[in-house]
């Protein structure tokens, strides 16, 4: 029995046999005893969020705003559940009501934070209670402290205190956030005007205000493409260094990915599809407060040279705007890589209506990567939750999902997404409200994907609930969550990324197509597909960059999703995984 | 171990086994599939009502083809699937009784290793999270401490602490094993159902996982429930063997007892199909014709009787030919199979193919199964009878015809359990019946 050198002989060849002697320590210590490679790269990595620390705290903060956004919605609903008891039962039922829904809310908090308690209250107080009932027992015992919680902080002073408190700190955040960082407007100016002499005033080192604009342009993607790679350093440095396992099976996808050309380019183009998001205030032309949203306002106001009078004057953008249009043959037009009369740089020219076409683009990049991020991740979690339930317990769960999500998938998709939006739209629904209809279309996109979704996952649940492995945590008594989870999730989760990715395609596409019939997202919030349709008339003419660029974008990023899909497919391919297994050690 | 206590000869053995206690008692256990389907239809009786005990610190061998539903009782026994009907009482308690609290306290007792090493493990998590997870789940010690305890468990089964940080995918097949042979270990159970634990790996790795089975039993006193197809396995391991076949156990006892003078006579088919050692022995291999019936139609009466070659034959058709007896089975098969396949498309498929169509079907098979045999008169009547009536359709009558006149106990009664030896061994079969002939003597007189 014990010889088993004969079995060793393929493992141990190919794997470091260091790991042995580090393996009780925790990353902290594994750190700590090696601090230098970890140094180096936390050091770059605090230079590289130094320069830009507004922007990330920025970032932060929408994050933070989007959350409490849910947060203030939940928070509401007791009320609104007691105030809907109080209309019909009278106020005792309604304050009832609420405080049930309360508790309700805590307890499913609690059965979440259950796990994190640092010890059992059952066995401090000598209880001894079989599996569920400590189960339920803690999860009360969390309800009951967050309920004692939450009643201090609503009714005693301290609740105020805390509020004032985190306004506090939430003002120095936003604070830090209006700092001046090096890929900015105020870092880099490109709007500034001509003298009569042709030297340029307040653009960046006296530049052409064209040149301006290529400097932080060019800027922002050097930085990215800086960031991109030293994260990609801390990987390896943390895959050198520290990280217990001399190889995970993530190690080959990863591998295979890299080296999967058509993937990587459909990885750049998403990623840069990202960026262009993330720094839309800085690759935009101009501020979009004051070039789209508020042309007329005090703040849009802007000097220029004018020729004619050969003086320097002033102008809103409101007005520059109005002589600024691309309309097509015969009129006015501004085109890529243009000045406007106003001395104005148009890198990609001017929409139909005169505001700057990259503003326009950089902006729109921004709708679209929100709307389908809330889509992607609202439909990812039903759709994984139902596929793995219903593989997981099969029989007649299986069944209702079927039925249920057939019906919904029996309706073409663009024509169910036209309907909602159209009915949600016309009703003036409050959710219709936030991005000009654009979070209203992403709850839609997320109900009318789903089913699509859960049906293309459905063959893999079924088929991971089948392994043994799972009987093999059945057997030893865990529970069925903990098995979804552990279990089910991380292979279902690959075919998901798949379909997401080629998902977010469709998304676009969808969306633009709304849009472009006049649903979907609506004036201001800038959008692809509605300066597709608004410079469709003129695409034969001098104005041809309206239509054509914001399509182009639109193909290139479809294709770039669509490409990146079938890359990660590739590489974590079961099929080629299977193939791979037997000389997974060595790599 | 095993083998001393085969050795000691059969009383010996049998008294040590009346001494030791019963860990697992199985009462008429069964196990169907489909019933409760949204659609209703006859379920496949995966286990039929099998009975028998498994005492303390012995190795349970079961054996059978596959598709026995050999798996099936091991899955049962851990109640992995729910047991239709009877009980498994595992030290006085009912198991297919308990459910939630009761059910996730007893797990811990009974484990099992998996055959397929590649699928028993899942590859996304690394050895030691594997071994641990068994412990997590029943809030075994603290982190650190659990740590040390898989450590532990990998040194026990032959790998090394520095494996703990390794994913599944880094292991042989036999290492992969060993891993899962870990897991089950971790939660120190009594009872290990091991289904094929080596019918996955390669002929060199089997005796060390075997041995490394056999050292583990001897050190933490497992009961092990040994599922296997390879009877030299089997013989080499278990201290008792259960035959199984179609759901049903056709044999059990000491394993040398069954293994050098089998009883039942699918045992004997069984035995006869590894090759022998000894070239000695005088036995002819008996070839069992066709494959065993779907479960979901089980024949009526001992469940081996459309394969048997010791079945028992009507008197008077004693001196039939082995080869018309042959070709009554396949006739009997063929009318079976038309008989379900009828029910619902009966009527369309007649149509669609015409009655000539179906009406040379049957004359076919006919000439196919005794065209070039030289049949009795008697026989041939009653055989030209049951064809004329399967021509019209009427399988349920030719079927009846065929059972009245070729038929016996075998096809008419299920047979009861009969104690064949002094050590308590029991066959399922009507031959052991004092009116009836032994298997044994049958077998050597036909073949
Ligand atoms: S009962 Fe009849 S058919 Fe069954 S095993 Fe015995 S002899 Fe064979």
């Amino acid at each position: 029995m014990s010889n088993t050198e004969s079995e060793q002989s393929m493992t141990d060849t190919a794997v470091r046999t260091d790991g042995g002697t580090e393996t009780k320590q925790s990353l902290r210590q594994r750190v700590l005893s090696n601090p230098e490679p970890a140094a180096i790269w936390l050091a770059g990595l605090a230079l590289l969020v130094a320069v830009e620390l507004g922007r990330f705290v920025d970032w932060a903060l929408t994050i933070g705003g989007g959350i409490k956004f849910i947060l203030d919605g939940i928070v509401a609903t007791p009320t609104w559940v007691g105030s809907n008891f109080e209309g019909t039962l009278g106020f005792v039922a309604g304050a009832v009501a609420s405080d049930i829904t309360s508790l309700l809310l805590l307890f499913i908090v609690a059965v979440f934070l259950r796990a994190y308690l640092p010890f059992h209250p059952d066995e401090k107080l000598g209880l001894d209670l079989s599996r569920s009932r400590h189960l339920w027992f803690e999860r009360g015992f969390v309800t009951a402290v967050l309920a004692a919680v939450v009643s201090v902080l609503v009714f005693t002073p301290i609740g105020a205190a805390l509020k004032n408190e985190v306004g506090f700190y939430v003002g120095i955040l936003d604070s830090l956030a209006d700092t001046q960082t090096l890929l900015s407007r105020e870092t880099i100016p490109n709007h500034g005007y001509q003298t009569a002499s042709g030297s340029w005033e307040g653009t960046f080192l006296g530049l052409s205000a064209r040149s301006a604009w290529l400097v932080r342009f060019t800027m922002v993607w050097v930085y990215a493409a800086v960031v991109m790679s030293w994260l990609w350093r801390g990987y390896n440095v943390y895959r050198e260094h520290y990280r217990r396992m001399d190889w995970t099976p993530r190690d080959d996808v990863i591998d295979r990915l890299r080296s999967h050309n058509w993937g990587r380019f459909g990885l750049v183009v998403v990623i840069g599809f990202i960026v262009l998001a993330l720094f839309a205030p800085v690759i935009a032309t101009y501020p979009i407060q004051e070039n789209v949203y508020e042309p007329y306002s005090q703040d849009s106001e802007f000097k220029y040279f004018n020729e004619e009078a050969g003086e320097v004057q002033t102008a809103l953008h409101g007005d520059a705007n109005i002589n600024s249009r691309s309309q097509g043959a015969g009129s006015q037009n501004v085109g890529i890589n243009q000045y406007d009369d106003y001395g104005r740089y148009a890198p990609l020219g001017t929409t139909t209506s005169g505001e700057d076409l990259m503003t326009h683009i950089a902006y729109g990049a921004q709708t679209s990567l929100s709307i389908g991020l809330i889509a992607l991740f609202l439909a990812l979690g039903i759709a994984m939750l139902l596929s793995l339930a219903s593989a997981y317990y099969g029989g007649i769960i299986d069944l209702m999902a079927i039925i249920g999500t057939d019906t919904i998938i029996s309706i073409p998709i663009f024509v169910l997404v036209l309907m909602m939006s159209v009915v949600f739209q016309q009703g003036d629904v409050w959710i219709a409200e936030p991005m000009d209809g654009g979070l209203l279309l992403a709850l839609i996109f997320a109900f009318a994907y789903m089913p699509g979704m859960w049906r293309s996952i459905r063959g893999p649940s079924l088929q991971v609930a089948e392994e043994e492995w799972v009987d093999a945590a059945k057997s030893y008594g865990q529970t069925p969550l903990a098995i979804m989870r552990k279990h089910m999730a991380p292979y279902v989760m690959s075919y998901l990324i798949i379909y997401g990715s080629l998902l977010v395609g469709g998304m676009i596409i969808v969306t633009s197509a709304l849009s472009f019939l006049g649903y979907g997202v609506s004036e201001p919030t800038p959008e692809w597909g509605r300066l597709i349709a608004s410079g469709r008339n003129a695409v034969s003419t001098q104005s041809w960059h309206v239509s054509t660029v914001s399509g182009a974008m639109i193909a290139i990023v479809v294709t770039g999703f669509n490409a990146l899909g079938d890359g990660i497919r590739d590489a974590i391919d079961p099929q080629a995984e299977a193939n791979a297994g037997g000389s997974g050690g060595g790599a | 171990m095993s083998q001393n206590l085969v050795e000691s000869g059969a009383e010996v053995s049998s008294d040590r086994r009346r001494e030791r206690e019963k860990l697992v008692e199985i009462r008429n256990l069964k196990t169907y599939y489909g019933e409760s389907g949204l659609f209703g239809g006859r379920p496949v009786k995966a286990v039929d009502g099998v009975s028998f005990d498994i005492f303390n610190g012995e190795t349970l061998g079961l054996v059978g083809e596959s598709g026995c539903g050999k798996t099936t009782l091991g899955r049962t026994l851990l109640q992995l699937e729910d047991a239709t009907g009877g009980e498994v009482r595992y030290d006085g308690t009912d198991i297919t009784e308990l459910s939630g609290d009761e059910l996730y306290q007893w797990r811990r007792n009974a484990q099992m290793v998996f055959q397929d090493p590649d699928s028993s493990l899942n590859d996304r998590m690394t050895v030691g999270e594997i071994v641990r997870e068994p412990l997590d789940v029943y809030e075994w010690g603290t982190p650190q401490e659990c740590r040390e305890h898989v450590k532990e468990l990998l040194d026990i089964v032959g790998l090394r602490p520095e494996h703990y940080y390794r994913y599944p995918h880094q292991f042989s097949g036999g290492q992969r094993q060993r891993i899962g042979i870990a897991r089950t270990l971790a939660l120190e159970p009594d009872f290990m159902v091991l289904d094929e634990p080596v019918s996955a790996l390669d002929v060199s790795v089997q005796a060390e996982i075997i041995n490394l089975l056999e050292d583990l039993q001897e050190e933490f006193g497992l009961t092990y429930l040994f599922i296997a197809h390879d009877l030299s396995v089997v013989q080499h391991i278990c201290d008792r063997v259960a035959v199984m076949y179609l759901g049903n156990i056709m044999e059990i006892g000491p394993t040398d007892e069954l293994f050098n003078n089998p009883a039942n006579p699918y045992t004997h088919s069984l035995l006869s199909a590894i090759p022998k050692p000894d070239p000695t022995a005088t036995a002819d291999r008996i070839t069992l014709h066709g494959t065993p019936p779907n479960p979901r139609y089980p024949p009526n009466g001992c469940p081996f009787n459309t394969r048997c070659p010791a079945r028992i034959r009507p008197p008077e058709y004693e001196q039939l030919d082995d080869e018309i007896w042959m070709g009554i089975n396949t006739l009997r098969d063929v009318l079976l199979e038309r008989q379900r396949a009828d029910r619902s498309l009966r009527e369309r498929i007649r149509e669609r193919l015409g009655r000539q169509t179906r009406f040379a079907s049957v004359d076919e098979t006919y000439d196919d199964l005794f065209g070039h045999l030289n049949i009795p008169q008697d026989a041939a009547s009653v055989l030209d009878e049951i064809v004329d009536y399967a021509a019209d359709n009427d399988e349920d009558q030719a079927l009846a015809v065929l059972t009245e006149e070729f038929g016996s106990v075998c096809e008419k009664e299920s047979p009861e359990y009969s104690t064949v030896s002094e050590t308590g061994r029991q066959s399922f079969c009507h031959r052991h019946s004092e009116e009836h002939a032994r298997p044994s003597e049958v077998l050597d007189e036909r073949y």
